[in-house]
């Protein structure tokens, strides 16, 4: 779907600018995990990317019962989580 | 000896979802989980639940095993807390796969049972510091000294007991266990014991639990609860603490939620120490019996409860009276994400990775004002991406440690007697910013 991988870049490069990240948007592989061992991510890039997608998509990201946050599980789980709920 | 709680039976010690935990429901259920555990301690406890880390804290704490907090729930930092501290077994919420037996805490209550009697002396819990090595290093905390902290935070903060806390900090980092956990246990209020961490968790936590509220949590959490502009509950105050906060960010906060921001100072070998009202300007009022030693270019403190005075890492100056001031930190320490490293430390790490020549971190200046500040690195290594050196240090250092941006050079920038020039590399790393 034409869609979803365009939002999927468009995550990648809000991710990258937000974060200042050295790697660029189309080298994020897309299932691999943002946390950890994939983008090596952590929590301080977490809240930053709830206030990055809050202001640009308008919506706000919510903890799972677990820590272990679904939609951070990889780029196209999130993007997959904005095009759901996005409102702007 | 001092009691397991200080508080009396019929008060609410904790909210769990829409139940409100009685002291003597909470006793109960301390005196069944007590009754499960293993013959030995230490016992590590790692939950996330915040209602059920203080169970399995107490519960353990009853029968004399020792609590090891873990705020990384990595596997290989629980296995390494594990091996060097002889844990036999643990209690969490979540499953993880360690070489010990790991235990799930259930909140059963049996018959009603009594409030135990503690020994001041005995060591309850050992919180760990991890320092630039990686190697985490203890800090023993007896339970006479956590008792008096959570008396005295009760007291400077004036919580009432029908106070709510909601904390964004983990029950087992030593802020999150002195504020949300041994407040309520020891001091006043009661905790919330659900997953706290986007802003619109702090909301919906918030709203879950009667007011007065008082919301336990970071630099980093504030600020991104502004960005979001997202609308709270009303709160009586915010305590803040593992960075100072700048006066910016506290006045925006209070305009926005209409409460006062506190915040808390303390390191995890002396737990929380002194508080000041970021608003009424950068001196810390010490906590009531604890008395600090100023020197030149030392610190110390004397905690009511720990056996020495505790050496602290940051530079102090005296500001009157008992009051004192930041000043900044001992040699090359920096803090992020409440966590310590040495400069050099982090560089020796680096340099000892195969493929680099040379290499060496820095802190942006706005580092301790900046919630969201990271380190720099500068390296030397022909054939290396920027990249490969991130991955390289994956493991070997804290994630909050890993330098942002890196910057591959052919060489150090030195002068004419061969000293790196701290200056030219400042600008390569943040001219953008």
């Amino acid at each position: 779907m034409t869609t979803t991988l365009s939002l999927e870049a468009e995550v990648a490069k809000l991710i990258v600018e937000a974060l200042h990240l050295e790697t660029a948007p189309e080298e994020i592989d897309p299932e691999a995990p943002l946390f950890g061992e994939g983008l090596g991510l952590d929590s301080i890039d977490a809240l930053e990317i709830a206030l990055a997608v809050s202001k640009r998509y308008g919506f706000q990201l919510r903890s799972d019962d677990e820590r272990n946050h679904r939609i951070f599980a990889s780029l196209r789980a999130l993007a997959a989580h904005i095009e759901k709920n996005r409102t702007g | 000896m001092l009691p397991l709680t200080s508080r009396t039976p019929e008060e609410v010690i904790f909210h769990r979802g829409d139940v409100p935990v009685t002291v003597r429901r909470f006793l109960a259920e301390v005196a069944s989980l007590a009754a499960r555990l293993p013959e030995d301690g230490p016992v590590l406890n790692f939950c996330a639940d915040r209602y059920l880390a203080l169970l399995s804290f107490a519960a353990a704490l009853s029968r004399g095993h020792v609590t090891l907090l873990s705020a990384d729930r990595t596997p290989q930092r629980l296995a390494d807390i594990a091996r060097l501290h002889g844990a036999r077994y643990a209690l969490s919420d979540t499953e993880v796969a360690l070489p010990l037996p790991v235990l799930a805490p259930e909140a059963e209550a049996g018959a009603a049972a009594p409030n135990p009697a503690i020994p001041a002396a005995m060591v309850a819990a050992i919180a760990f510091t991890s320092g630039s090595t990686g190697e985490p290093r203890p800090h023993a905390k007896p339970w006479g000294a956590l008792v008096a902290g959570a008396r005295a935070a009760a007291e400077r903060f004036a919580v009432t007991p029908g106070t709510s806390i909601v904390g964004t900090v983990p029950a087992q980092h030593m802020y999150g266990f002195e504020t949300t956990l041994l407040l309520p246990l020891q001091g006043a209020g009661a905790g919330h014991a659900g997953a706290v961490f986007y802003p619109s968790d702090v909301a919906e936590a918030l709203a879950a639990v009667p007011a007065p509220r008082l919301l336990v949590t970071t630099p980093l959490q504030l600020r991104a609860l502004l960005g979001t502009g997202i609308a709270l509950p009303a709160v009586s105050a915010i305590i803040s603490a593992t960075a100072p906060l700048a006066d910016s960010l506290a006045a925006e906060a209070e305009a926005a939620f209409g409460a006062p921001v506190l915040e808390i100072y303390g390191a995890t070998e002396a737990g929380s120490i002194a508080s000041r009202r970021t608003l009424e300007g950068e001196a810390w009022s010490p906590y009531p019996g604890v008395a600090f030693a100023i020197g030149e270019n030392r610190a110390e403190v004397t905690v009511p409860g720990l056996p020495a005075p505790v050496p602290l890492s940051d530079v102090l100056e005296a500001a009157g009276g008992d009051r004192f001031r930041l000043v900044g930190r001992q040699g090359d320490m920096v803090k992020l994400a409440g966590k310590r490293a040495s400069l050099a430390g982090l560089g020796k790490i680096l340099s000892d990775v195969e493929g680099v020549r040379e290499a060496m971190f820095l802190a942006p200046e706005d580092l301790d004002h900046n919630p969201r500040a990271r380190l720099a690195a500068f390296v030397v290594a022909p054939g290396m991406s920027a990249t490969s050196v991130v991955a390289a240090l994956r493991g070997r250092v804290e994630p909050a440690f890993l330098p942002r941006p890196v910057v591959m050079l052919d060489e150090l920038p030195r002068d004419e007697v061969g000293k790196v020039q701290h200056k030219d590399l400042a600008g390569l790393a943040w001219r953008r910013s």
